[in-house]
């Protein structure tokens, strides 16, 4: 045993410390922080002294039409959202799951979209959206069909937002099915073509369910990233027409910095940490079925 | 572990010293608008820094963030703003009871009309300088008229009459806001020709049958005629729209009337561009005459000396004249009686600003500490009037039940009924 | 024959799939070479004669130099404070399967940032931090930090044990395994975490927005600003566009293989 053996049993904990002293500041604090504050009746603008009103805030917030809506909405974006990637991006791996000429350069191209800076992609399909000069406009017209108003009708805003989702995201669930695809074995593939199986019937009975567990992964963490969107549509739209596109990202941030209403969206906030928290649980039961 | 050690150390030196903040005693920070004048503010500050020898930092932001940027640094005392520019109607009630405002007890007040000094006086005390004044009129492109053979619209009915027929494939017979709560303003002057109000002696009216009225022939108006996605637009929106003679009739603030007729920006040669009077409606002909912007020196300021310096100077008669001669309303009285002055202003301003000086309402919106919220509320209407053209039966149920709200607004801030 | 028809299929069907993800980019870049006349023009111009103007504007009218050095500024803090925290953090949770304390630190990734923001920005603006190099480089680093974490207990777990094990018999302390043995055979792990890292940064809109005012603000802000100053520039708006999506663009072109295998990794996304 040498001099630094206090050191190397007790290096499981000095190493993380920083780490998790840090996520415990920066994190952990600030949420039971805003717990805290969603007790209050606290609004910056008051100058008032907040008082704490137990579940009062509750009481008002889960109630509000506008609240119950953004909630709703949120659900259906990500929903939607992450169905069409989910089905595209398996699509797309599954076509380019293969030797071709240009194979690299695509899978680059691929790339693109995952690093663009989220606000200034809503501010590029901001341009294509616009009724009146957008491109979205001229092809429908070029293809005889009636122009629409996009982000700025109520009821196609939030189909507008998802395109914008799909169009940057859906690579992500491309690239990992890709790498999940790339660590199967060809065997049963090849036993089954023997065996004169169609290519389609391959890619049903035997790649999808052998490349499953990869595909929820990542279909999961999409889910929650899809959860937590807020550039595209802050940039887009500010959540409306109206309240038309409006989250719980949205509503969680113009009560707290538009109308300064500490105490209500402290509600949202908890609200929306809950959803997540929620999923986030699902997604560590999942691995843990996957991996055992 | 050496280079490691170093580099954490040059991180932390690095971060501490570009935390923190440079003092220098001759120095200010002023928060400008995105606005006409801020632009002939932020465009003269080198000749006041060489003056002066004061430094100016300067920031200009869009309107409402704006609001949000003071609100925001002023609520949490974090604030190093020494200046900004206000506006009375948007901030004023809210930044007057918190004391966000520095008293401007010892500015000379007798070159502005009394009405508008009385709106930024809070507690028998000025705390604002009113800079610009603003008034709908209807822009409207002559050509375009002309070649309908209709004459300029004096009243609602002619109006959706012009808007009816000007309305044709590429361009849109009127335009006027549509985004919910921005549209608030314009839709004011509307409410007010119908007879009706947003609030009358602190209590919201706008259920009344006259305002409801007002808020369907917008909507159908805007609706029917308007350019389209026009419910996500702002003037932002609207303007290019126009410069692009994409539009033949715009209900709007007086202001755009320099910028819409900008060479820089537009192929539309001034003369195509016209300028009258905001139509009459069935029960009055009131259209909105409002002080917009002003400039206002904040209570946390630690350099108020250099503050009220950059304020005497940012509201001189002489950036008045020169603003006036970018068609720039501004709010001294003094530069209305030059003729001098008045000789470099379009003659449609003057005659627009004679009409509504004598018959104009002095607030364009809910005048109220939640004044954001209560217009967030109203744009909720606008949208359904606008998105049925005005027919939607829930229109009168919706008045009613933002009506409560925007009460219970002016009860959690102790302004209701006053 | 029938090879060649779904050899055309084929490409036809890469050829959309790169079109689809290349439009948006083509139209911005485009778009940014446009006059303000050229873009409001109708039907769409694709033939026009270009112009540098919009960037010109960018750079001289609005200080976007500025705001790029404060996003490179904050962005490179960010990694280098995470990399300082997360290495170490990251070997331990490998070695020592970690799992809780890997979560805990991985809940930053998962939370949307909207929930801490609020308690931030009461606290910051108590401290007298609002606008400083500090509070941002803090808040980058919870976006940084999960990244760097995330990547590197992966990576370390692929590193064969029996270097060390071999190492300790020779009487090495764990500090000098980690610090000699282990991180300079990470090379290629930690390139991967840092260009993510310094991306998701780089992207980040919602802390800055909050956090930041006139003297920190980053390019997503300025971006953001010019899009709603005074009556739309989309021109203006392009090219500023252009120049905040370029930077991390490059970075994922020359470290392609890194990025591939850092987000295929954990899905990372800040």
């Amino acid at each position: 045993m040498n001099q630094n053996s206090y050191t190397d049993s007790s290096i499981r904990w000095i190493y993380p410390l920083p780490a998790i002293l840090f996520v415990a500041l920066l994190m952990v604090f600030p949420v039971l922080y805003t717990t805290y504050i969603s007790l209050t009746n606290w609004t910056l603008t008051s100058g008032a002294a907040p008082s704490f009103v137990g579940l009062n805030n509750y009481a008002q917030v889960l109630v509000e039409p506008r609240f119950l809506q953004a909630l709703w909405r949120t659900m259906v974006f990500t929903v939607s959202a992450v169905a069409v990637e989910a089905v595209l991006g398996v699509a797309a791996a599954l076509l380019l799951n293969r030797a071709f000429v240009g194979r690299s350069v695509v899978k680059l191209l691929l790339l693109l979209p995952l690093v663009a800076t989220p606000v200034a992609v809503g501010i590029v399909f901001n341009l294509f959206y616009d009724p009146t000069i957008g491109l979205a406009n001229y092809v429908l017209e070029s293809l005889g069909l009636p122009p629409s108003s996009w982000i700025s009708g109520a009821g196609t805003v939030l189909f507008s937002l998802v395109v914008v989702d799909v169009w940057q995201w859906t690579p992500m669930i491309t690239l990992i099915v890709l790498a999940g695809l790339a660590a199967l074995s060809d065997e049963p593939a090849e036993a089954a073509r023997i065996d004169g199986a169609s290519e389609w019937q391959i890619i049903r009975l035997i790649t999808i369910p052998m490349v499953m567990p990869v595909i929820v992964t990542a279909v999961i963490l999409r889910l929650i990233d899809a959860l937590k969107t807020f550039d595209i549509i802050f940039a887009m739209t500010g959540g409306g027409p109206g309240y038309a596109s409006e989250t719980l990202n949205l509503i969680g941030y113009k009560y707290s910095f538009e109308y300064f209403r500490m105490g209500q969206a402290a509600v949202i906030l908890v609200v929306l940490f809950l959803v997540v928290l929620a999923c986030s649980v699902g997604i560590t039961r999942l691995n843990k079925r996957t991996a055992a | 572990m050496r280079t490691t050690l170093k580099f954490g150390l040059a991180l932390a030196l690095g971060l501490g010293m570009s935390g923190g903040a440079m003092a220098q005693t001759k120095e200010i920070r002023v928060l400008l608008a995105n606005h006409p004048y801020g632009d002939i503010l932020k465009a003269a500050i080198p000749q006041f820094e060489q003056q002066s020898g004061i430094k100016v930092n300067v920031e200009s932001l869009q309107e409402s963030q704006l609001t949000t940027k003071l609100t925001t640094e002023f609520a949490t005392n974090s604030s190093s703003v020494d200046v900004f520019m206000t506006r009375p109607l948007q901030d004023g009630k809210l930044f007057a009871k918190n004391k966000w405002y520095e008293p401007l007890t010892g500015y000379d007040f007798s070159d502005y009309p009394a009405n508008t000094v009385s709106i930024v006086t809070y507690e028998g005390k000025p705390n604002i300088v009113p800079l610009v004044t603003e008034w709908q009129v209807l822009f409207y492109r002559k050509d375009l008229l002309a070649a309908a053979g209709i004459k300029v619209p004096t009243n609602f009915d002619e109006l959706a009459a012009a808007a009816e027929k000007l309305n044709t494939g590429g361009v849109a017979g009127l335009a006027s806001r549509g985004k919910g709560a921005a549209a608030v303003t314009q839709l004011s002057s509307y409410v007010y020709n119908f007879g009706g109000q947003y609030l009358d002696k602190g209590v919201a009216v706008f259920d009344t049958k006259e305002a409801v009225d007002g808020i369907r022939y917008y909507g159908k108006l805007v609706g029917s005629y308007g350019p389209r996605g026009v419910t996500s637009m702002s003037w932002e929106n609207i303007l290019p729209l126009f410069q692009a003679g994409r539009v033949a009739m715009w209900t709007d603030a007086s202001v755009f009337y320099g910028q819409i007729t900008d060479p820089a920006k537009t192929s539309l040669g001034a003369d195509k561009v016209g300028i009258a009077n905001f139509p009459a409606g069935p029960k009055a002909h009131s259209p909105f005459y409002a002080t917009s912007w002003g400039i206002a020196m904040a209570s946390q300021s630690k350099k108020k000396d250099l503050a009220k310096t950059f304020v005497d100077w940012a509201t001189s008669k002489e950036l008045a004249a020169k603003a006036m001669g970018a068609n720039i309303t501004m709010a001294r009285t003094s530069v209305w009686e030059d003729p001098a002055v008045v000789a470099k202003v379009d003659p449609g301003l003057v005659e627009t600003r004679a009409f509504v000086a004598k018959n104009g309402t002095p607030t364009d919106r809910p005048f109220m500490s939640a004044v954001g919220e209560a217009r967030d509320l109203i744009g909720e209407i606008v949208l359904e009037s606008i998105n049925t053209k005005g027919a939607s039966p829930q229109i009168d149920d919706m008045a009613k039940e933002r009506v409560a709200k925007v009460n219970t607004l002016l009860r959690d801030t102790g302004e209701y009924g006053q | 024959m029938r090879k060649l028809g779904l050899g055309i299929v084929f490409y036809g069907a890469v050829a959309l799939l790169v079109a689809i993800v290349l439009l948006p980019f083509l139209w911005m870049l485009l778009s940014s070479l446009k006059t303000q006349v050229d873009i409001v023009a109708w039907p769409p111009k694709f033939v026009f004669s270009p112009t540098v103007q919009n960037y010109y504007k960018v750079f001289e009218e609005q200080d976007f130099i500025r705001y790029f050095i404060n996003s490179t500024v904050v962005a490179f803090f960010a990694v280098g404070v995470s990399l300082l925290l997360g290495l170490p953090a990251a070997y331990s949770i490998a070695r020592f399967s970690q799992r809780r304390l890997a979560l805990v630190i991985l809940l930053a990734r998962l939370m949307p940032g909207i929930s801490f923001l609020m308690p931030w920005y009461i606290i910051f603006s108590r401290l007298g931090l609002m606008d400083t190099y500090v509070a941002l480089v803090l808040s980058h680093v919870l976006i940084a930090l999960p990244i760097v974490v995330w990547i590197m207990s992966s990576y370390f777990e692929t590193i064969p044990i029996e270097l060390e094990e071999s190492a300790m018999v020779d009487g090495a302390s764990r500090n000098y395994i980690f610090l000699k043995i282990i991180l300079p055979l990470s090379g290629p792990g930690i390139i991967t975490a840092t260009t993510l890292a310094f991306i998701f940064s780089w992207n980040n809109f919602l802390f800055s927005q909050v956090l930041s005012m006139e003297k920190t603000r980053t390019l997503p802000i300025a971006v953001f600003n010019f899009l709603s100053y005074a009556d739309i520039d989309w021109g203006g708006v392009m090219a500023a566009s252009v120049t905040i999506m370029a930077p991390a663009l490059i970075l994922t072109m020359v470290f392609q293989r890194y990025v591939v295998s850092g987000l295929t990794m954990g899905a990372v996304k800040g």
